[in-house]
């Protein structure tokens, strides 16, 4: 029996493709943040009909990967084509309506595991792209106009071929592992729940690290002491606590400024 | 004599959009050489109607050249504007790979401390906060917040580059950047505690157990990962052991 039909086919094609453009957004065109997991993932979702599980894995990719900076010539994990093949996994990997958590967590490790692949193909790609300055500094005076427009906007069909290539390579290889996933103990598929509700916490903790702030910094603290007490004292509504602790923020920012 | 002409706004409206796909070819030795080259070609063509110029001033900004994307706009815009003092013949002496050479790699820095990592941040925070909560709008409010920032500051820097010929002391005394980045990583710091003491409200998907139990779960989980993480420990390394660990727990009944 065949692992896909004609129609999940197209949709994997379709959504490589748009995981190509959207991950044009990463360095290549305007960088407006739509390739940021937060985006990308409820994006794929909608296309596939269902942003939830998009949002979820949006979410606790984004947390884990956003202080990942393109600093220098350090190459970031693609957390784009993370969150698009993840969530085209998930969704496309079982017949139901809502996507299970397990499978989500399931979606998750695998492409956290095609990370490392990610950022080796980004790299080659980009010791490749110098290929394309030098020829565009080797034409004729003549041409050298018409060649620098070429050779600079092929380098935006190699990126777009990149996350193209990566999810059309991913998605097949995600979903024949979940078919596999589908037939294993259900203690491993309760782990695989587990797995995804310790995500946004690890991903608390990476920012934690990456900004090199102690543990018990004021504003975390304080962000902290008032979202606990609105949320448990006086139930707020989430826009209002938000609001709240940046005020708080804010407030110790410029209290900290003035002393 | 050089025979030129002056810069329109439109010209540096075209040389903005181009911006846009400053990076389009970026790569490890020339990193945005073609980038530059390609976003500042309309207001090279605008100033030298001679072939043999305009080739030979195109072939200059083909050069070696890095910053950070959005502030490259200044530097677009204060290399269009000793262009045009050039080419007006009012600027003998303009050295103009030397302007791009002295502000690339300050404003880089800046730019990647703000952009990367201090406006990035707070917008994904505070939308993942929101998100969390079942706020399904979150993702729409990330792109308005960041782009709001950076759509603002990418247009007015390349005018007010133009207009200064790259004063970036003007610059940073109009946008303090140092000085907002450190208020958005308080802001950041902030919504990150506040996103663990809203555990209660957090969606079943992610909360970690039911009521207060799980802020203390949550706190106490994100403090052991915080220790790991230090440990030097990568992300995906990290997140392998915690599937290790979720595997474990289950089979030995404890979740």
């Amino acid at each position: 029996m065949p692992l896909f039909d004609l129609h999940t086919g197209l949709l994997i094609l379709a959504i490589s493709a748009a995981g190509g453009l959207v991950g044009l957004d990463r360095t290549a065109a305007g960088q407006f943040m739509i390739s940021q997991p937060i985006v990308a993932g409820p994006l794929t979702g909608w296309l596939l009909g269902n942003a939830e599980a998009g949002l979820i894995i949006g979410a606790v990719l984004e947390l884990v990967w956003v202080l990942d900076m393109p600093i220098g010539t350090f190459v970031p994990a693609d957390a784009t084509i993370g969150a698009v093949s993840a969530t085209a996994i998930a969704v496309l990997g079982g017949s139901t309506e809502q996507v299970p958590l397990d499978r989500i967590g399931f979606s998750l490790l695998l492409t956290t595991g095609m990370v490392p692949i990610t950022m080796m193909v980004d790299e080659g790609m980009r010791k490749r792209n110098s290929v394309l300055a030098e020829t565009a500094l080797a034409a004729p005076d003549q041409h050298l106009d018409c060649r620098l427009t070429r050779s600079h906007l092929s380098g935006l069909g190699a990126f777009f071929l990149k996350s193209f290539v990566l999810c059309l390579l991913f998605i097949p290889a995600g979903l024949a592992a979940v078919a596999i996933f589908a037939h294993a103990p259900d203690r491993l598929h309760r782990a695989m729940a587990l797995f995804v509700k310790w995500l946004p916490l690890l991903g608390g903790a990476l920012i934690l690290q990456k900004l090199s702030v102690s543990i018990v910094n004021r504003f975390l603290l304080a962000g902290f002491a008032v979202a606990l007490m609105m949320t448990l004292l006086l139930r707020g509504q989430p826009v209002v606590i938000v609001l709240l602790v940046l005020a708080t923020g804010f407030l110790g920012a410029r209290y900290g400024a003035w002393r | 004599m050089t025979e030129s002409r002056g810069i329109r706004r439109g010209d540096l409206i075209r040389v903005l959009l181009r911006s846009f796909l400053i990076q389009a070819s970026w790569s490890f030795d020339r990193m945005q050489s073609l980038g530059f080259a390609f976003a500042i070609r309309p207001a090279l063509r605008r100033l030298y109607p001679k072939a043999d110029e305009y080739n030979s001033r195109l072939r200059l900004h083909m050069e070696y050249f890095n910053t950070q994307p959005y502030l490259a706009s200044f530097i677009l815009g204060a290399a269009v504007r000793m262009e045009e003092d050039r080419a007006a013949g009012s600027g003998g002496t303009v050295d103009v790979p030397g302007l791009k050479n002295n502000l690339m790699a300050p404003l880089g820095a800046l730019g990647d401390s703000f952009f990367w990592g201090a406006l990035k941040p707070l917008a994904a925070l505070i939308a993942v906060s929101l998100l969390m909560a079942g706020a399904g709008w979150a993702p729409v409010l990330f792109l308005a917040v960041y782009n709001a920032w950076h759509l603002r500051l990418r247009t007015s820097v390349l005018f007010w580059g133009y207009e200064s010929g790259g004063d970036v002391v003007r610059l940073l005394s109009h946008y303090s950047f140092t000085r907002m980045a450190s208020l958005f990583k308080a802001l950041s710091l902030a919504v990150l505690g506040g996103m663990l003491g809203m555990i209660p409200m957090w969606r079943p998907e992610f909360k970690p157990l039911p009521g207060a139990a799980g802020v203390v779960a949550g706190v106490a989980a994100t403090l052991v990962l915080v220790v790991a993480a230090r440990k030097g420990f990568s992300p995906v390394k990290l997140m392998f052991g915690l599937a290790a660990i979720s595997v474990a727990l289950t089979y030995a009944g404890v979740a």
